[in-house]
Protein backbone atom coordinates (compact mmCIF):
# COMPACT_ATOMS: atom_id res chain seq x y z
CA UNK A 1 0.00 0.00 0.00
CA UNK A 2 1.07 3.39 -0.97
CA UNK A 3 1.56 5.94 1.55
CA UNK A 4 0.51 8.99 -1.09
CA UNK A 5 -3.05 9.62 0.43
CA UNK A 6 -2.08 9.44 3.66
CA UNK A 7 0.97 12.36 2.98
CA UNK A 8 -1.70 13.59 0.66
CA UNK A 9 -4.13 14.43 4.02
CA UNK A 10 -1.27 16.14 5.72
CA UNK A 11 -0.25 18.46 2.66
CA UNK A 12 -3.77 18.98 2.07
CA UNK A 13 -3.96 20.63 5.90
CA UNK A 14 -0.11 22.22 5.64
CA UNK A 15 -1.00 23.79 2.27
CA UNK A 16 -4.24 25.71 4.00
CA UNK A 17 -1.86 26.09 7.36
CA UNK A 18 -4.19 24.26 9.85
CA UNK A 19 -2.91 22.30 12.62
CA UNK A 20 -4.57 19.45 14.23
CA UNK A 21 -4.58 17.21 17.51
CA UNK A 22 -6.06 14.54 15.28
CA UNK A 23 -8.03 14.20 12.00
CA UNK A 24 -11.35 12.30 12.07
CA UNK A 25 -13.35 10.24 9.88
CA UNK A 26 -15.47 13.15 8.80
CA UNK A 27 -12.43 14.94 7.91
CA UNK A 28 -11.20 11.85 5.31
CA UNK A 29 -13.80 11.79 3.01
CA UNK A 30 -12.41 10.93 -0.33
CA UNK A 31 -8.95 10.16 1.03
CA UNK A 32 -7.98 6.15 -0.16
CA UNK A 33 -6.92 5.40 3.23
CA UNK A 34 -6.37 2.26 5.02
CA UNK A 35 -7.96 1.10 8.16
CA UNK A 36 -4.77 1.56 9.89
CA UNK A 37 -3.77 4.84 8.30
CA UNK A 38 -7.23 6.05 9.35
CA UNK A 39 -7.15 5.03 13.29
CA UNK A 40 -2.87 6.52 13.23
CA UNK A 41 -4.50 9.90 12.05
CA UNK A 42 -8.21 9.90 14.35
CA UNK A 43 -5.63 9.24 17.59
CA UNK A 44 -3.03 11.47 16.75
CA UNK A 45 -0.23 9.22 17.23
CA UNK A 46 2.50 10.63 15.92
CA UNK A 47 4.92 7.78 15.68
CA UNK A 48 2.44 5.02 14.38
CA UNK A 49 2.30 7.96 11.23
CA UNK A 50 5.56 8.01 10.95
CA UNK A 51 5.98 4.05 10.92
CA UNK A 52 3.41 4.26 8.40
CA UNK A 53 5.46 6.82 6.24
CA UNK A 54 3.88 9.54 6.83
CA UNK A 55 6.76 12.37 5.70
CA UNK A 56 8.09 14.05 9.25
CA UNK A 57 8.17 17.59 7.56
CA UNK A 58 4.40 17.67 7.39
CA UNK A 59 3.70 15.86 10.71
CA UNK A 60 5.81 18.07 12.62
CA UNK A 61 4.18 21.08 10.41
CA UNK A 62 0.16 19.46 10.97
CA UNK A 63 0.44 18.38 14.21
CA UNK A 64 2.77 21.25 15.86
CA UNK A 65 0.96 21.86 18.59
CA UNK A 66 1.91 18.32 20.07
CA UNK A 67 5.29 19.34 20.40
CA UNK A 68 6.64 21.02 23.47
CA UNK A 69 9.02 23.17 21.29
CA UNK B 1 33.44 37.70 -17.33
CA UNK B 2 30.64 37.67 -14.47
CA UNK B 3 32.54 36.56 -11.00
CA UNK B 4 31.71 34.88 -7.76
CA UNK B 5 32.53 37.07 -4.64
CA UNK B 6 31.26 35.64 -1.84
CA UNK B 7 30.54 31.95 -0.81
CA UNK B 8 28.71 31.25 2.84
CA UNK B 9 25.99 28.93 4.84
CA UNK B 10 24.05 29.04 7.40
CA UNK B 11 21.55 27.28 8.84
CA UNK B 12 17.69 27.93 9.25
CA UNK B 13 14.78 27.35 11.50
CA UNK B 14 11.20 28.65 11.36
CA UNK B 15 11.67 29.33 15.15
CA UNK B 16 14.85 31.45 14.83
CA UNK B 17 12.13 34.18 14.21
CA UNK B 18 8.80 32.69 15.02
CA UNK B 19 10.04 32.20 18.54
CA UNK B 20 12.26 35.56 19.39
CA UNK B 21 11.72 34.91 22.97
CA UNK B 22 13.60 31.74 22.99
CA UNK B 23 17.12 30.99 23.92
CA UNK B 24 18.16 34.61 24.24
CA UNK B 25 21.85 33.93 24.59
CA UNK B 26 22.35 31.43 22.29
CA UNK B 27 19.98 33.55 20.24
CA UNK B 28 22.09 36.99 20.60
CA UNK B 29 25.48 35.05 19.94
CA UNK B 30 23.59 33.35 16.78
CA UNK B 31 22.51 36.43 15.19
CA UNK B 32 25.43 38.44 15.97
CA UNK B 33 27.59 35.66 13.23
CA UNK B 34 24.37 36.31 10.85
CA UNK B 35 25.44 39.94 11.16
CA UNK B 36 28.91 39.99 10.62
CA UNK B 37 27.52 37.77 7.14
CA UNK B 38 25.66 40.29 6.10
CA UNK B 39 28.44 42.77 6.79
CA UNK B 40 30.66 40.73 4.43
CA UNK B 41 28.13 40.14 1.78
CA UNK B 42 27.28 43.56 1.44
CA UNK B 43 30.86 44.53 1.46
CA UNK B 44 31.27 42.00 -1.47
CA UNK B 45 28.70 44.25 -3.49
CA UNK B 46 27.07 41.56 -5.18
CA UNK B 47 24.60 41.82 -7.81
CA UNK B 48 22.63 38.53 -7.67
CA UNK B 49 22.84 36.14 -4.93
CA UNK B 50 22.52 31.76 -5.71
CA UNK B 51 20.74 30.23 -2.78
CA UNK B 52 20.98 26.91 -2.43
CA UNK B 53 17.80 25.69 -0.56
CA UNK B 54 15.57 22.93 -0.32
CA UNK B 55 11.70 23.04 -0.02
CA UNK B 56 9.81 21.17 2.73
CA UNK B 57 7.11 20.05 1.13
CA UNK B 58 5.49 23.07 0.37
CA UNK B 59 6.47 23.85 -3.49
CA UNK B 60 6.45 20.22 -4.19
CA UNK B 61 4.49 16.85 -2.92
CA UNK B 62 4.73 13.48 -4.18
CA UNK B 63 2.76 14.37 -7.18
CA UNK B 64 5.64 15.92 -8.91
CA UNK B 65 8.63 15.90 -6.76
CA UNK B 66 12.29 17.09 -8.64
CA UNK B 67 15.45 15.92 -7.22
CA UNK B 68 17.10 19.39 -8.03
CA UNK B 69 15.04 22.77 -9.10
CA UNK B 70 15.80 26.04 -10.25
CA UNK B 71 13.19 29.29 -9.74
CA UNK B 72 13.12 31.60 -12.61
CA UNK B 73 10.50 33.59 -11.90
CA UNK B 74 11.35 37.63 -11.95
CA UNK B 75 9.96 37.29 -8.47
CA UNK B 76 9.74 34.62 -5.07
CA UNK B 77 7.32 34.80 -1.99
CA UNK B 78 9.57 34.63 1.04
CA UNK B 79 7.48 34.39 3.02
CA UNK B 80 3.54 34.01 1.44
CA UNK B 81 1.53 31.96 3.55
CA UNK B 82 4.32 31.11 6.13
CA UNK B 83 3.84 34.84 7.26
CA UNK B 84 1.76 34.39 10.16
CA UNK B 85 3.80 31.67 11.25
CA UNK B 86 7.28 33.27 10.71
CA UNK B 87 6.21 36.52 11.72
CA UNK B 88 8.00 37.86 9.18
CA UNK B 89 5.78 40.11 6.80
CA UNK B 90 4.97 38.79 3.67
CA UNK B 91 7.08 40.12 1.02
CA UNK B 92 7.82 39.30 -2.61
CA UNK B 93 11.86 38.77 -3.34
CA UNK B 94 13.18 40.03 -6.95
CA UNK B 95 13.92 36.97 -8.64
CA UNK B 96 16.94 36.79 -11.06
CA UNK B 97 14.84 34.84 -14.16
CA UNK B 98 17.07 35.76 -17.07
CA UNK B 99 20.52 34.37 -14.95
CA UNK B 100 18.07 31.26 -13.83
CA UNK B 101 17.14 30.69 -17.86
CA UNK B 102 20.42 30.21 -18.56
CA UNK B 103 21.37 27.80 -15.98
CA UNK B 104 18.44 25.88 -16.85
CA UNK B 105 19.96 25.73 -20.50
CA UNK B 106 23.17 25.23 -19.69
CA UNK B 107 22.94 22.46 -17.54
CA UNK B 108 20.37 20.32 -19.66
CA UNK B 109 23.79 20.97 -21.93
CA UNK B 110 26.03 19.37 -19.09
CA UNK B 111 24.06 16.63 -18.08
CA UNK B 112 22.63 18.37 -15.34
CA UNK B 113 18.69 18.19 -16.56
CA UNK B 114 17.23 20.68 -13.39
CA UNK B 115 13.66 21.20 -13.16
CA UNK B 116 12.31 24.46 -13.59
CA UNK B 117 9.83 26.22 -11.42
CA UNK B 118 8.21 29.90 -12.23
CA UNK B 119 6.54 29.88 -9.25
CA UNK B 120 8.20 29.34 -5.62
CA UNK B 121 6.85 30.03 -2.34
CA UNK B 122 9.29 29.99 0.33
CA UNK B 123 9.41 29.02 4.18
CA UNK B 124 11.86 29.64 6.79
CA UNK B 125 14.35 27.76 4.06
CA UNK B 126 15.00 31.16 2.40
CA UNK B 127 12.86 33.82 3.88
CA UNK B 128 14.46 33.67 7.72
CA UNK B 129 18.27 33.46 6.18
CA UNK B 130 17.03 36.49 3.99
CA UNK B 131 15.31 38.47 6.94
CA UNK B 132 18.41 38.52 8.68
CA UNK B 133 20.92 38.70 5.91
CA UNK B 134 19.28 40.83 3.36
CA UNK B 135 16.21 42.68 5.03
CA UNK B 136 15.78 45.29 1.79
CA UNK B 137 14.66 42.63 -0.25
CA UNK B 138 16.44 44.19 -3.18
CA UNK B 139 19.39 41.87 -4.28
CA UNK B 140 17.64 39.57 -6.73
CA UNK B 141 18.04 35.55 -5.45
CA UNK B 142 18.48 32.67 -8.17
CA UNK B 143 17.34 29.89 -5.98
CA UNK B 144 18.35 26.09 -7.07
CA UNK B 145 16.25 23.44 -4.80
CA UNK B 146 17.71 19.96 -3.68
CA UNK B 147 15.05 17.45 -2.40
CA UNK B 148 16.70 17.02 1.09
CA UNK B 149 13.31 16.10 2.98
CA UNK B 150 11.31 13.27 1.05
CA UNK B 151 13.59 9.93 -0.30
CA UNK B 152 15.18 8.98 -1.97
CA UNK B 153 17.10 11.83 -1.96
CA UNK B 154 19.87 13.09 -4.58
CA UNK B 155 23.68 11.71 -3.49
CA UNK B 156 25.71 14.18 -1.60
CA UNK B 157 28.45 13.24 -4.81
CA UNK B 158 25.62 14.90 -6.82
CA UNK B 159 25.41 17.63 -5.23
CA UNK B 160 29.34 18.58 -5.36
CA UNK B 161 29.11 17.89 -9.12
CA UNK B 162 25.83 20.32 -9.12
CA UNK B 163 27.66 23.15 -7.48
CA UNK B 164 31.23 22.73 -9.54
CA UNK B 165 29.04 23.11 -12.53
CA UNK B 166 27.53 25.95 -11.06
CA UNK B 167 30.34 27.50 -10.65
CA UNK B 168 31.95 26.83 -14.51
CA UNK B 169 28.30 28.42 -15.51
CA UNK B 170 28.94 31.36 -13.14
CA UNK B 171 32.40 31.88 -14.58
CA UNK B 172 31.23 31.65 -17.94
CA UNK B 173 28.80 34.42 -17.92
CA UNK B 174 29.66 37.14 -20.27
CA UNK B 175 28.69 39.81 -18.31
CA UNK B 176 30.10 41.53 -15.51
CA UNK B 177 27.52 40.51 -12.49
CA UNK B 178 29.33 39.77 -9.33
CA UNK B 179 27.74 36.50 -7.33
CA UNK B 180 26.88 35.58 -4.29
CA UNK B 181 26.30 32.29 -3.16
CA UNK B 182 24.23 31.60 -0.05
CA UNK B 183 23.78 27.66 1.34
CA UNK B 184 21.01 27.09 4.46
CA UNK B 185 19.77 24.05 6.12
CA UNK B 186 21.57 21.71 8.36
CA UNK B 187 23.40 21.62 10.62
CA UNK B 188 22.33 18.38 13.11
CA UNK B 189 18.57 17.98 13.36
CA UNK B 190 15.30 15.54 13.70
CA UNK B 191 12.21 16.63 13.30
CA UNK B 192 9.06 15.10 12.60
CA UNK B 193 10.73 11.57 14.14
CA UNK B 194 10.32 10.06 17.04
CA UNK B 195 13.27 11.82 18.73
CA UNK B 196 12.22 15.34 17.53
CA UNK B 197 14.55 17.69 18.51
CA UNK B 198 17.52 16.19 19.30
CA UNK B 199 21.18 17.53 18.00
CA UNK B 200 24.15 15.60 17.83
CA UNK B 201 26.84 18.83 18.81
CA UNK B 202 29.53 15.87 18.10
CA UNK B 203 28.13 15.94 13.94
CA UNK B 204 27.69 19.44 14.20
CA UNK B 205 31.44 20.06 15.15
CA UNK B 206 32.76 17.43 12.79
CA UNK B 207 30.93 19.18 10.07
CA UNK B 208 32.40 22.41 10.54
CA UNK B 209 35.90 21.27 11.40
CA UNK B 210 36.45 19.76 8.43
CA UNK B 211 35.07 22.54 6.26
CA UNK B 212 37.92 24.56 8.20
CA UNK B 213 40.61 22.34 7.59
CA UNK B 214 38.87 23.32 3.45
CA UNK B 215 38.67 19.25 3.63
CA UNK B 216 34.52 20.08 2.78
CA UNK B 217 34.88 17.26 -0.23
CA UNK B 218 34.67 14.62 2.53
CA UNK B 219 31.02 15.32 3.09
CA UNK B 220 30.38 14.56 -0.43
CA UNK B 221 31.32 11.13 0.22
CA UNK B 222 28.76 10.65 2.96
CA UNK B 223 25.67 8.44 2.55
CA UNK B 224 22.07 9.06 3.29
CA UNK B 225 22.13 6.42 6.30
CA UNK B 226 25.41 8.30 7.43
CA UNK B 227 23.57 11.28 7.63
CA UNK B 228 20.16 10.39 8.84
CA UNK B 229 22.08 8.34 12.05
CA UNK B 230 24.53 11.09 12.83
CA UNK B 231 22.81 14.38 11.80
CA UNK B 232 19.57 13.38 11.94
CA UNK B 233 16.52 14.03 8.76
CA UNK B 234 17.43 17.70 8.69
CA UNK B 235 20.74 17.09 8.64
CA UNK B 236 19.90 16.11 5.08
CA UNK B 237 20.02 19.39 4.17
CA UNK B 238 23.65 19.22 3.91
CA UNK B 239 23.64 18.73 0.38
CA UNK B 240 23.08 22.29 0.29
CA UNK B 241 26.02 23.86 2.13
CA UNK B 242 27.58 20.71 -0.18
CA UNK B 243 26.88 22.29 -3.34
CA UNK B 244 28.53 26.06 -1.83
CA UNK B 245 31.57 23.97 -0.71
CA UNK B 246 32.11 22.46 -4.57
CA UNK B 247 31.73 25.76 -5.76
CA UNK B 248 35.07 26.79 -3.73
CA UNK B 249 37.11 23.67 -3.23
CA UNK B 250 40.12 23.58 -0.93
CA UNK B 251 38.90 26.74 0.81
CA UNK B 252 39.30 26.69 4.37
CA UNK B 253 35.74 27.55 6.24
CA UNK B 254 35.49 30.61 9.00
CA UNK B 255 33.17 29.59 11.71
CA UNK B 256 30.82 32.58 12.28
CA UNK B 257 28.85 30.83 14.87
CA UNK B 258 27.77 27.59 15.98
CA UNK B 259 25.28 27.26 18.64
CA UNK B 260 23.14 23.93 19.33
CA UNK B 261 20.12 25.61 20.27
CA UNK B 262 17.56 23.26 21.88
CA UNK B 263 14.53 25.72 21.36
CA UNK B 264 14.99 25.78 17.74
CA UNK B 265 15.57 22.24 17.44
CA UNK B 266 18.86 22.75 15.43
CA UNK B 267 22.70 22.43 15.48
CA UNK B 268 23.10 26.29 13.96
CA UNK B 269 25.87 26.94 11.83
CA UNK B 270 27.30 29.75 10.23
CA UNK B 271 30.06 29.53 8.18
CA UNK B 272 32.08 32.28 5.40
CA UNK B 273 34.43 30.82 2.46
CA UNK B 274 36.91 32.74 1.76
CA UNK B 275 36.79 33.20 -2.50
Amino acid sequence: MSDYHLNRVLYDRAREHKMAESIGPDELTGYDLTAEERAALAAGDLDALFRLGANPYLIRRVFRRRYAL
Amino acid sequence: MASLVAACMTSHAPNMTATPAAAPEQRARFLAGLAEMRRRLVAARPDLVIMFVNDHVQNFFYDNLPAYCVGVGDTHWAPKGAASFLKIPQRQVPGAGAWGKALLAAGLEAGFDLAVSHDLEFWDDVSVPAHFLMPEGTLPILPVLTNCVAPPLPTPRRSWALGQFIRRFVDAQPGHERVAMIATGGISHWIGVPNTGHISPEWDRWVLDTIADGRGEELAGLTWEQIERDGGNGGQEIRNWISVLAAVPGVKGEVLAYEPVKEWLTGCGAVWMQV
